[in-house]
């Protein structure tokens, strides 16, 4: 069963077509890598799927919820209990701890728990650093803050923006198995924009866009 | 008269939207049972009314209000008992309250408290039957017009067996509260009073302090606080919060449901947040209620009622002594009206009023009573009222003796007026008014 279906799915900025028409079939499960050129239309793409933007056309249903259809309440509830992010440059909030960090994914979704987001940093072996904040820990330590944190909620699709852009390769291995573990554990769709050939490697496809086009296609990946 | 009703339907109409939310199942039920509990009401007033002139209509009816207020304590104390006992077991028959007929009686019970008091208010209104006849269709008009815009509420806002009477009676205590014969604010808030008043006396009196020979006088000025009209107030405004409290007590109490079991951690809290977030809602009801309380408190202790309260006219005894006041003057004593006067002798004055009551019959009274500060009465809606403790005195019983009645004086009806003795009047301030006013200064 396919997770996201896309069917000339479309965004434009008034004269600027960001992403022309694109047909995605992405399977329950499945590890996606996203690679193209900047202003390729990766994060456009991303945007979309994760309901933080709304198509200009097309139709896009992600876990069987068509998003064209839903309210902006109803976008920013799928937001919540579907999706989990992590971006390339943390956005963690500077003056709260790790835990903190963590909890407050919690709070938006429903209740605040933190020995379950205790145990989440544990996962990512952050159990040592719960107490301290953003700027007391590297960028692998931050990024690794960013999964507990995206993944806290049990998200059926887990999306990746450049999420190792700003890692050196050996924190980019740590970052890239740490989470090939947890979607072998919880069983998520992964979508990941990269600009970075091995990156997109740990995926099981990899899609190419150009100006908007999906102009290539690879089944390559190792994981 | 319509602008005088408008706060009897608007509570009507709050029971009504609180009856349709509480029965969801059954609400066209809950419209139709309602409107003919209201009709029940206005009839029984209309019967009681004709049956029993006087004070005894409103009465029975205060005293049904009193009993909801009654009902809401109970229901209240039950619902945080239920709340903080953990192995409590729900009697047998515990689903009785989601049958229909729980729901009728709730709708006629709601119905005929609400229809009384929009009756007793139409009743001051003239001796037709008319008024009486247009309120029922008008209450099920507006029930049944109420039907459509209930269900287009918001869903969340629920309301649990638990909270349903708040609203209730606090809809029917606002309603009734801006009659001065259906009022129970103030002749609680007089309860208590005496109530605090008696207790220090009859403590004073059982630790063998008859007197205030051991203590000092600025002692007397503290103890005079517990005589005052503050404690009245505060105590009768504790009385009138507290059930409407333990509802809001028990509602955030109830136990939620467990998910221990749940093994994802997102669905478990999602679970517990769903709960959580009913929870809350369930307690807005409530909460409004409880402004709900704070509106009919309000009206009683500022009644929208303008007294007549003549200002007192200065009297003159002749030479024998004797005060006379012409039936026929400046002043027709014959309007049943209360009329004020003020005699003064040397440094001594007393003051008093005359009136004639709905049986035809003069009476002279201090305007002042035996147990309170002689901040004199007032008088409206077929009854004089006591300003220092609100108490309503029906025009029926002045000239009787005795509790927050005025003091009766003794006269003497003739052709050319009313005659009172001037001395016994004096003695009679002196003796029943300046002792407690002391008291009520706080300065023995």
């Amino acid at each position: 069963m396919a997770t996201i279906e896309t069917t000339g799915l479309t965004r434009s900025y008034g004269d600027i077509c960001a992403l022309k028409p694109i047909d995605l079939s992405v399977p329950e499960g499945e590890w996606l890598s996203v690679m193209g050129h900047s202003g390729s239309g990766k994060s456009t793409l991303m945007n979309l799927v994760g309901g933080l933007d709304r198509p200009s056309a097309g139709s896009l249903k992600v876990g069987g919820e068509d998003l064209l259809a839903l309210s902006e309440d109803g976008l920013a509830r799928f937001r919540r209990e579907y999706v989990g992010i992590i971006f390339q440059q943390h956005h963690l909030v500077p003056y709260l701890s790790s835990l903190e960090n963590v909890m407050l994914a919690q709070y938006f979704h429903s209740v605040p728990d933190e020995a379950e987001a205790r145990s989440a940093l544990e996962r990512v072996g952050l159990g040592h650093r719960l107490k301290n904040r953003p700027g007391e820990l590297s960028g692998g330590e931050q990024q690794r803050v960013c999964i507990a944190r995206a993944i806290i909620n049990s998200p059926k699709l887990l999306l990746g923006d450049e999420p190792t852009g700003n890692l050196d390769s050996k924190s980019t291995v740590m970052v890239m198995e740490l989470l090939r573990e947890l979607r072998a554990e919880e069983k998520f769709t992964v979508i990941m924009v990269t600009h970075n050939e091995d990156v997109a490697a740990w995926g099981d496809r990899t899609i190419y866009l150009s100006d908007g086009v999906l102009v290539r296609e690879e089944r390559l990946g190792i994981s | 008269m319509l602008l005088k009703l408008l706060p009897h339907f608007l509570s009507w109409a709050g029971i009504v939207l609180v009856l349709l939310r509480a029965f969801p199942a059954r609400r066209p039920v809950c419209a139709a049972l309602g409107s003919a509990g209201f009709a029940a009401g206005v009839a029984a007033v209309c019967f009681l009314l004709r049956a029993f002139p006087g004070d005894l209509a409103f009465g029975i009816f205060r005293g049904m209000m009193g009993g909801s207020l009654l009902l809401l304590w109970f229901v209240s104390v039950v619902a945080v008992y239920r709340s903080t006992t953990r192995d409590f077991a729900a009697p047998r028959g515990g689903g009785v309250t989601d049958g229909p007929a729980f729901a009728g009686a709730c709708s006629i019970a709601a119905g005929v408290l609400a229809g009384a008091v929009c009756a007793c208010r139409v009743s001051g209104g003239g001796p037709g039957s008319l008024p009486f006849l247009l309120l029922v269709p008008a209450a099920a008009a507006l029930a049944f017009a109420l039907l459509p815009l209930e269900a287009r509420l918001p869903g969340s806002l629920t309301l649990s067996r638990t909270a349903l009477v708040a609203p209730v009676v606090a809809l029917l205590l606002f309603s009734s509260s801006s009659l001065l014969r259906l009022d129970l604010f103030a002749p609680l808030s007089m309860k208590v009073m005496k109530f605090a008043h008696d207790f220090v006396h009859q403590f004073m009196e059982s630790m063998l302090f008859p007197d205030h020979f051991f203590i000092r006088s600025y002692l007397w000025g503290y103890i005079g606080l517990l005589f005052g009209e503050g404690v009245g107030f505060w105590g009768a405004l504790v009385i009138w919060f507290t059930p409407v409290a333990l509802v809001l007590l028990a509602l955030q109490l109830e136990r939620l449901p467990s998910v221990a079991h749940i093994r994802q951690g997102a669905r478990r809290r999602k679970l517990l947040a769903t709960a959580l977030g009913e929870r809350r809602r369930r307690l807005v009801i409530p909460l409004l209620s409880l402004a709900v309380f704070g509106g009919a408190a309000y009206q009683s202790r500022y009644p929208s009622v303008e007294y007549w309260d003549p200002k007192p006219l200065a009297v003159a005894a002749t030479p024998a002594g004797e005060i006379v006041i012409p039936k026929k003057g400046d002043v027709d004593l014959q309007d049943g009206r209360l009329h004020k006067y003020l005699y003064k002798q040397g440094a001594k004055e007393a003051r008093f009023f005359v009136l004639m009551g709905p049986s035809g019959h003069f009476t002279v009274d201090l305007d002042a009573c035996a147990i309170c500060k002689p901040d004199g009465y007032g008088q409206a809606e077929g009854t004089v009222i006591c300003y220092y403790c609100k108490t309503l005195i029906p025009l029926e019983t002045v000239g009787r003796a005795g509790g927050c009645n005025p003091v009766p004086i003794n006269f003497t009806e003739k052709e050319d007026g009313i005659h009172l003795d001037a001395l016994a009047l004096i003695n009679e301030w002196g003796n029943t008014v300046q002792t407690t006013t002391k008291v009520k200064e706080g300065g023995k």
